[in-house]
């Protein structure tokens, strides 16, 4: 019986998860997409080879190899290169500085600018690089730390000498097996809306005037997971909470009450030449659009340059646009900050939306865009790359983001163009607050928001919906489904096993050993109890009976 | 290659006491039935071992050395030996020598013990993708655990059945049976208490049961001669 039950556990011992890994590490796949069809960013999820330290390591078979690349050592050509000649390669890892990882905060604020700014460019070309190929081998991304640091250089080292793995020499297996990505069944993008209305006086039939104030709030980059865009888009839609925070408590007093309606908008599928924006435009009621005074839109104003940007779709002597930019750049003199105007015509028969105004301006709808960026990213750029972190944003660029928006509309709507006074002045009940741009700041920094990634019933859409609610009257959320020419795949994150391993050849090696010994063994045993003649006897006894059977 | 490696450290664990059976008398005369019957107590002993260490003994939480429990320990470790006094003197043997009966009762305990105690941490941990010497150190402990075994065996019967042995012998013989048995006290003193990594206590080990493997052959030697 005991037997049975020790063959049982046996069994169930077998079964156990193999999880014992020298070193675990969370790392995140460079997005695969479709794009009208045709495949792009990393085809394989899974992963399952030895690592090497860099690409021309010309020992190695490289299809059946994982290249660890720190962003630091990165060398963005021989890398496009390589995909530019499709070789095979078994996978590729690269190793993010810790400083972007916006979940740790004890970084050193004094870390050498320049260089930073050196990696950052790296980055923005890397993940251009990634994003644009068609790559048949698993891409992955992880963060630096003292594990992986010390694999590394292992590697690093046996690279060096040329010799091929062994146990005692730090062989290193990378194992992430995940279940192969599947399609990511009809994304879907969800608009935010509030709206908080004006003082409309007795007697008035007329619809009063409406002010939009809209920020895109999703992102899109080469990992999905680590997609955060603190700055695209993070500090717009930080700015639009506090502008709503701020207007709230002038109207929820009768006697400050504007007469003009605000309207608020978080909208998503912004990387996606704003699609969810001309899907809440169109579902907007006809009357309403046509109240809408102006827009603004509020786009990546979180660095900390001395010089914002006006965008506009409509020429700069357009009575409206003059009005807008007079505004701002009065507001901005006070501020010490510079305001250039950029028109940009549209082209209708283009899809290509650069700007988040230009869907306002296709509905003839007045509007500019608020943004740090001088010019119009390309198509899938600047939504929240890889480089976009906590770190490189500033709170008091946006605090002054959110002075200039919020003092300007406020001038607008009470009348006091051209008079210098401060309603949002410091230390008043209206100040602007710190603490809430920092709090809703760290909160997207931490928060990858990329839309097919972001079901509907995800927390921080409902974080978002829970918060505009608290500040205007009356929330809404539109689910819409993404336009069709996107295919996303999912299995963004993953953990990567780290096995030091042995060679077929230490293997065989030790069963060598092994064997001799056992053989020593059984000789000695045999001629310390029988004797030496019986050893030979055992050897000679086969072939002489032999000789008898036949 | 993982199972390769499985296979490797299996054949150091298990792979001596099939030699060890089939180059000595034992396979000529069978004592495979001892060897069994021998294996069968010691089950039931670890049995008996187990539910004593769970009722005398606290969890401790700390990997520290504790001498009071360890003492503890120690003489539940002579269940063991109770063991072996049972397997040795109450077992009907078909006849054999008393040469080859301790042999195989030392050879029974021994295998019966690697494979409860080395052969599912082999399975589940030999056969990871990562490699560690672990499992080669745990194959030559399990061969010195061998050589421990029979000597505790070939002492045992000198103690108990042999009635016509040199009286100057016999305290010397119980000291080194005593030894012997408290062998796996000593072994978790040297890790825990003077923290001893893996590697060093196995070599103490294959080199402590060397050296009792001789005595007790010499003891064995000098106990035979005056019977002849």
């Amino acid at each position: 019986m005991l037997s049975s039950v020790i063959a049982l556990c046996l069994v169930v011992l077998a079964c156990v998860e193999l999880g014992d890994a020298a070193t675990a590490v969370d790392v995140y796949r460079l997005i695969q997409y479709d794009l009208a069809g045709a495949p792009f960013g990393s085809r394989v999820a899974n992963l399952n080879h030895h690592a090497v330290s860099s690409l021309s390591a010309s020992n190695a078979d490289l299809s059946r190899t994982v290249v660890i690349i720190p962003i630091a050592d990165l060398d963005v050509s021989s890398i496009e290169d390589y995909i530019g000649r499709k070789q095979p390669l078994g996978g590729l890892l690269f190793l993010l500085p810790r400083i972007l990882n916006s979940g740790n905060r004890e970084n050193k604020q004094d870390a050498d600018q320049s260089e930073q700014e050196i990696k950052r460019d790296k980055l923005v070309l890397l993940e251009r690089l990634l994003l644009h190929s068609n790559i048949p081998y698993p891409v992955y991304f992880a963060y630096e730390d003292e594990h992986i640091k010390a694999v590394l250089d292992d590697v690093k080292r046996n690279d060096a000498i040329g010799q091929p793995a062994t146990a005692t020499t730090g062989g290193y297996k990378l194992v992430i097996s995940t279940s192969e990505a599947r399609k990511v069944s009809s994304p879907s993008i969800t608009n935010i809306q509030g709206w908080l209305p004006g003082l409309k006086l007795d007697g008035d039939s007329n619809q009063i005037p409406t002010i939009a104030i809209v920020a895109s709030y999703d992102t899109f980059g080469a990992a999905p997971a680590l997609s955060v865009g603190s700055d695209s888009n993070g500090s717009g839609v930080v700015a639009l909470l506090e502008i709503a925070r701020l207007f709230s408590i002038l109207y929820s007093n009768p006697k400050t009450r504007g007469r003009y309606n605000l309207l608020f908008g978080l909208t998503s599928g912004g990387p996606y030449n704003y699609n969810g924006t001309q899907k809440w435009l169109r579902s907007l009621d006809q009357r309403l659009r046509e109240s809408i005074d102006y827009a603004i839109c509020l786009n990546s104003i979180g660095s900390l340059d001395n010089e914002l940007w006006l965008h506009v779709s409509k020429p700069p002597e357009n009575a409206y646009i003059k009005q807008i930019f007079k505004d701002f750049s009065d507001i901005a003199g006070e501020l010490r900050v510079k305001v250039g105007l950029k028109h940009k015509k549209i082209n209708i028969s283009n899809p290509r939306v650069a700007w988040e105004h230009e869907q306002f301006s296709r509905l003839r709808v007045t509007a500019a865009t608020l943004s740090g960026l001088s010019s119009p990213s390309e198509f899938l750029e600047n939504f929240g790359s890889l480089s976009d972190s906590r770190q490189f944003v500033s709170e008091t660029a946006i605090l002054r983001g959110v002075k200039l928006v919020a003092e300007s509309l406020a001038r607008h709507i009470y009348g006091h163009e051209g008079k210098n006074i401060q309603i949002f002045a410091e230390n008043s009940s209206l100040a602007v607050n710190p603490s809430y741009i920092a709090s809703w700041l760290s909160l997207l920094s931490r928060t990858p928001r990329v839309a097919p990634f972001l079901p509907k019933t995800d927390p921080f859409i409902g974080a978002l919906r829970k918060e505009l609610a608290e500040h205007t009257a009356e929330v809404s959320v539109q689910h819409e489904n993404l336009d069709g020419i996107f295919t996303f795949y999912d299995s963004t994150k993953a953990t990567l096993n780290i096995y030091q391993v042995a060679s077929v050849t230490f293997d065989l090696l030790l069963l060598l050993v092994l064997g001799s010994y056992l053989i020593v063994l059984f000789s000695f045993l045999v001629i310390t109890t029988r004797g030496l003649d019986d050893l030979i006897s055992l050897f000679r006894r086969p072939p002489s009976r032999k000789v008898k059977t036949t | 290659m993982t199972m390769f490696h499985f296979l490797n450290c299996a054949i150091l664990t298990f792979g001596p006491h099939f030699v060890y059976y089939s180059a000595t008398p034992l396979s000529e005369y069978d004592t495979l039935g001892t060897s069994i019957k021998t294996a069968i107590v010691y089950l039931v002993t670890a049995l008996v071992k187990l539910v004593c260490l769970a009722t005398f003994l606290k969890v401790s939480d700390s990997e520290n050395f504790d001498p009071y429990q360890e003492l503890l320990k120690a003489s539940i470790g002579f269940v063991d030996v109770a063991g072996l006094y049972f397997a040795l003197t109450q077992l009907t043997h078909r006849n054999i020598s008393q040469n080859h009966k301790f042999q195989a009762v030392g050879l029974g305990w021994a295998f019966a013990d690697s494979v409860l105690h080395r052969l599912a941490p082999l399975w589940v941990g030999a056969r990871g993708l990562e490699f560690t010497w672990e499992y080669v150190l745990q194959g030559l402990e399990a061969n010195a655990n061998l050589v421990l075994c029979i000597s505790l065996a070939a002492l045992g019967s000198l103690m108990w059945l042999r009635k016509n042995k040199p009286k100057t012998l016999i305290p010397i013989i119980y000291l080194c049976a005593g030894i012997v048995a408290t062998m796996p006290s000593i072994t978790s003193y040297l890790r825990r208490g003077m923290g001893w990594k893996l590697p060093e206590v196995v070599g103490f080990q294959l080199l402590a049961s060397l050296v009792i493997a001789f005595i007790s052959w010499q003891l064995f030697a000098a106990c035979q001669r005056p019977s002849f």
